[in-house]
């Protein structure tokens, strides 16, 4: 059920982003050319320093920006509206009344979120890849670089490649965190009669405070927890420990945040 | 198969200092058309609400076919809330494939037809539907289901005289005969003909639940009639005017 469940989610997140994510790409692909227009033919006088040059150039980078901004806030709110119309609004007497647990009906809003948001960062950085004004000698070096780095593989490579590992995992806990805490937030809202939506706000502020005080408190107790841990803190390995300990905390706060959503949805559901 | 499809034991709802249920026991048994009568605010929406699992009762239990609400009477019953719950980016179809991935009962065959004789055209966007189209796509999802259990909140409200027969003729064609169909309604002479059994609900309270048969046998008139007594003698009692 929980696979049908992520079916409809995904399904719901490509109709939102079919045009947005090619739309950053193809700007992307656009900027490239009116950049590299820009540096190559500056020289000749030609449409580089051109006033009509540099006009497009301008604007085309303008757009590209405004888009990528654009995506990572219909990110957001696309995240925000799929948990709050879709559980917690008119479709909730939809999906509510499914035969799924209300586990399964966050944990779908919670992966589509996180996968959205990935992927558009994915997206960002690739347009970036693609705006970079790459020549044949860029792919040729950056080629022999990787052949070099396989063929002489060394423990700084292998730390290397752990590292952007870790913190990638680092990044998705947490987007995955911060969602989760959107949806706490929601869900208190909702328990309110009236202003749910000013109510919600309010809960996010307030578990915020919580959460920062409550971090307050412990934190001094951790970071000696945490030394007699990590020990010498300018090792390699203590970089590692130390995300490690980061990811953990984020799911210790991840497990918090969708155990008082799951028992707001499953014991005091209070739909309009 | 429990011969008792619904049991309510003790059921309390309280809103805040408000109670909209007090304490109600009820009983259902299988293959039987209920009507849940009662004025506005009288707790009809939430009893069916407590039934499919939208809210928790305060006290008291529910089990329907021996069970407690949950995932397995989720997937046994048949609900038609009182407004829309539509996606707008989804077409009749996209619910007709939702519906027949998460329930077993669903008849997308029947579906197809029954938009065929209500005149939807399941391949247009929701979006662009009227309010009247929607909700006979609504009523359509509802009963192309094999369910045991319809719970039918105010399904004859919003529409005129003729729609009203026209949605009570589709319920009484399509529902499964071996299960049992609770409409809410306080429009009572328009389904009094088609009901084998009646609920009254005045003020979050049973007062009477008995088949329709009885009732008339025993008051000497229609349920219609003793509805209008029941409800007008309360609002004197009330010193409502």
């Amino acid at each position: 059920m929980f696979g049908k469940l992520l079916k409809y989610d995904f399904r719901s997140m490509f109709k939102q982003f079919a045009f947005i994510w090619p739309a950053a790409l193809a700007l992307a692909v656009v900027n490239h050319f009116t950049m590299n227009a820009m540096t190559t033919v500056s020289g000749d006088g030609a449409f580089g320093t051109s006033t009509v040059g540099t006009t497009t150039a301008g604007i085309a980078m303008l757009v590209y920006v405004a888009i990528l901004m654009a995506m990572f806030i219909v990110a957001l709110v696309f995240t925000i509206q799929r948990f709050y119309k879709g559980l917690l609004g008119d479709e909730g007497y939809l999906m509510h009344t499914l035969p799924v647990r209300p586990w399964q009906l966050i944990g779908s809003k919670l992966l589509c979120a996180v996968v959205t948001t990935f992927l558009s960062v994915v997206v960002a950085v690739l347009s970036i890849l693609i705006i970079f004004p790459w020549g044949r000698e860029d792919f040729q070096e950056l080629f022999n670089a990787f052949r070099y780095l396989f063929s002489h593989w060394s423990s700084e490579a292998t730390n290397a490649v752990l590292g952007i590992i870790e913190l990638l995992l680092l990044m998705l806990v947490s987007f995955a965190t911060g969602f989760l805490e959107l949806y706490l937030a929601m869900s208190i809202g909702h328990l309110f009669n009236k202003n749910r939506v000013a109510m919600s706000v309010i809960a996010f502020i307030a578990v915020n405070a919580v959460m920062t005080t409550l971090l307050n408190a412990v934190s001094p107790g951790l970071e000696h927890i945490l030394n007699n841990i990590v020990g010498n803190w300018d090792t390699i390995a203590s970089f590692h420990s130390t995300v490690w300990i980061v990811i953990a905390g984020e799911l210790v706060l991840s497990a918090i945040y969708f155990a008082g959503t799951e028992f707001i949805l499953r014991k005091k559901l209070n739909l309009e | 198969m429990n011969e008792t499809l619904v049991s309510c034991t003790a059921l309390t709802k309280r809103y805040g200092n408000k109670t909209a249920l007090k304490g109600v026991n009820l009983e259902l048994g299988r293959g039987r058309i209920v009507g849940l009568l009662g004025p506005n605010g009288s707790g009809k929406t939430t009893l069916i609400k407590i039934l499919c699992g939208l809210l928790q009762p305060t006290e008291g239990a529910v089990l329907v076919d021996g069970q407690a609400v949950g995932p397995y009477t989720k997937s046994i019953i048949s609900y038609l809330p009182d407004r829309m719950y539509f996606a707008d980016w989804m077409k009749a179809t996209d619910l007709f494939d939702l519906f027949a991935d998460f329930y077993k009962d669903f008849d997308r065959t029947r579906a197809m037809s029954m938009c065929a004789s209500l005149g939807v055209t399941p391949s247009d966007r929701l979006k662009s539907m009227s309010k009247g189209t929607k909700e006979k796509v609504q009523l359509v999802l509802v009963m192309a289901r094999k369910a045991q259990l319809y719970l039918l909140d105010e399904p004859i409200a919003g529409v005129d005289p003729a729609a009203r027969d026209f949605i009570l003729s589709t319920i009484l064609t399509n529902y499964n005969e071996e299960g049992t169909v609770l409409i809410s309604t306080h429009l009572i002479s328009d389904i009094e003909k088609v009901l084998d059994e009646a609920v009254f609900l005045k003020e979050g309270e049973i007062t009477l639940h008995d088949t329709v048969d009885n009732i008339r046998e025993r008051e000497g008139k229609s349920v219609d009639a003793l509805f209008r007594e029941v409800f007008r003698a309360h609002n004197i009692e009330g010193g409502a005017f």
